[in-house]
């Protein structure tokens, strides 16, 4: 049986880890090589890490780094950050990305997710969908001033044919109150692409209730490694207590 | 030395990091007297079935890999996309001839209530268990939205449930491939690379 996937997901502003409430306030955390080396020694799932500030400096991922950050890893990585180019996805996967996670460039040129679709497969190609609530419904947060709705975007990434889909609830962001399970809901019903719930992690009952509530397969969470004392494992254990399948 | 097959289809590095690990001497290479001179072959890959034979094809490779695995029985290990290009037909995106070293075609995903591609951590069922002797668990991790389907059952060496029986790794004499990524698989991946190459050590 598929196991569902806990995620540590690490956010990077050019040179250590950051975590942010609402997309805002960066505060530093740490070392990124030396937390993926206690993520891989604590064998979680998957490890998805993001340079959020690539596209807004208007800079690239530092390779080096991330290459640093993959040498310590024996499990899936996904890499985000800037990217705009084949090349840019091919030099990730050539120091061993297994996928990309891309955001702006999606909202910017769909042809472009097609071309990468066909190039590197579908399972290769990771959508971030940052969301939040507006009284119009849930839209996509850009700093480019793009007015598009998240049904209107995971349409079209799901014509692109897209492996995956990081949502991510912006309202929810860092703030630990637990997850926007009405938003979980609203994309699954849209698509039977896998999707990855991000955002409002704090404790173990907000894990329960993201698997009881949605049939999400699998959860990025940041806040709670860094400021708890919860662990992958823990959220496992609390999974595994109402009967969902997690690798142990 | 084991040859991994740099033909342009991703993920090599990862592969050499987790041999280098095991201590198995590798080298990341499309030089045609190296991969003759090499102990054993493994074929790595992500991506699509017809770009991965257009770029075996390009770089000579189709015919060399079966003159050295075919005919020449040398141990080979076939893994995610170096795993459906043995069969013999895929349908990625179009209809296209494979290696053809086991009888069979590759086909996409129909399923009503499961995501595709079949994403993450799932336990495989083992059938013919030549490299899956002493496993610290049967999780591996898998992402493809393309499963194979041998012609002939006793090829089949794994299976994972995922809406069916879908099939997770073959086996026929010196072949041996997976579905899911050993490399990516942590201690249970280690252990099958390490079985692996110390039987064709």
């Amino acid at each position: 049986m598929l196991k569902v996937r806990i995620i540590p997901i690490l956010t990077f502003n050019g040179f250590g880890l950051v975590k942010t409430k609402k997309f805002s306030n960066p505060r530093m955390v740490g070392n990124p090589v030396q937390a993926a080396k206690v993520y891989n020694n604590r064998g979680v799932d998957e490890l998805v890490f993001i340079d959020i500030f690539a596209t807004a400096q208007k800079r690239k991922i530092n390779l080096k780094l991330v290459a640093d950050v993959i040498k310590e890893c024996y499990m899936p990585v996904a890499i985000g950050g800037g990217i705009e180019t084949i090349e840019d996805i091919n030099n990730l996967l050539k120091i061993g990305a297994d996928k990309v996670v891309i955001k702006t460039k999606a909202l910017l040129d769909k042809e472009f997710i097609k071309e990468a679709v066909a190039f590197f497969g579908s399972q290769c190609i990771s959508i971030a969908i940052d969301a939040y609530k507006t009284p119009e419904g849930y839209k996509i947060h850009n700093k480019l001033d793009i007015d598009k709705s998240v049904e209107e975007f995971v349409q079209e990434m799901i014509d692109c044919k897209v492996g995956e889909f990081v949502l991510v609830s912006i309202d929810n962001d860092g703030m630990m109150n637990g997850f926007d399970t009405e938003l979980v809901n609203y994309v699954e019903q849209m698509t039977n692409i896998p999707v990855i719930a991000v955002g409002g992690g704090g404790n173990m009952e907000h894990y329960n209730e993201l698997f009881s509530k949605t049939s999400v397969q699998a959860v990025g969470s940041a806040s709670i490694f860094h400021f708890t004392q919860y662990t992958p494992l823990d959220i496992k254990n609390e999974l595994k207590s109402i009967n969902i399948p997690v690798r142990i | 030395m084991v040859a991994i097959i740099d033909y342009g289809m991703g993920n090599v590095a990862s592969v050499q990091k987790a041999l280098n690990l095991l201590s198995v001497k590798s080298i990341i290479t499309a030089d045609h007297d190296v991969i003759r001179n090499s102990s054993s072959i493994l074929l790595p890959g992500v991506g699509s079935f017809s770009q991965g034979m257009e770029n075996l094809q390009e770089r000579g490779l189709i015919d060399l890999l079966t003159e050295e695995v075919v005919a020449k029985k040398k141990p080979f290990l076939g893994i995610c996309l170096g795993m459906q290009l043995i069969l013999e037909k895929g349908n990625e995106p179009h209809e296209c001839k494979g290696l053809g070293w086991v009888e069979g075609e590759v086909v996409k995903f129909e399923l009503e209530n499961l995501n595709v591609p079949h994403m993450g951590w799932n336990n495989i069922e083992v059938q013919n268990d030549t490299y899956y002797k002493s496993l610290p668990t049967n999780d591996f991790y898998f992402i493809h939205s393309y499963h194979v389907v041998p012609a002939n059952k006793q090829d089949i060496a794994a299976t994972v449930q995922y809406g069916f029986d879908v099939v997770a790794s073959v086996q026929k004499d010196n072949i041996f491939a997976t579905q899911f990524h050993p490399e990516k698989s942590q201690t249970a991946g280690l252990s099958i690379l390490k079985t692996f190459f110390d039987v064709n050590a």
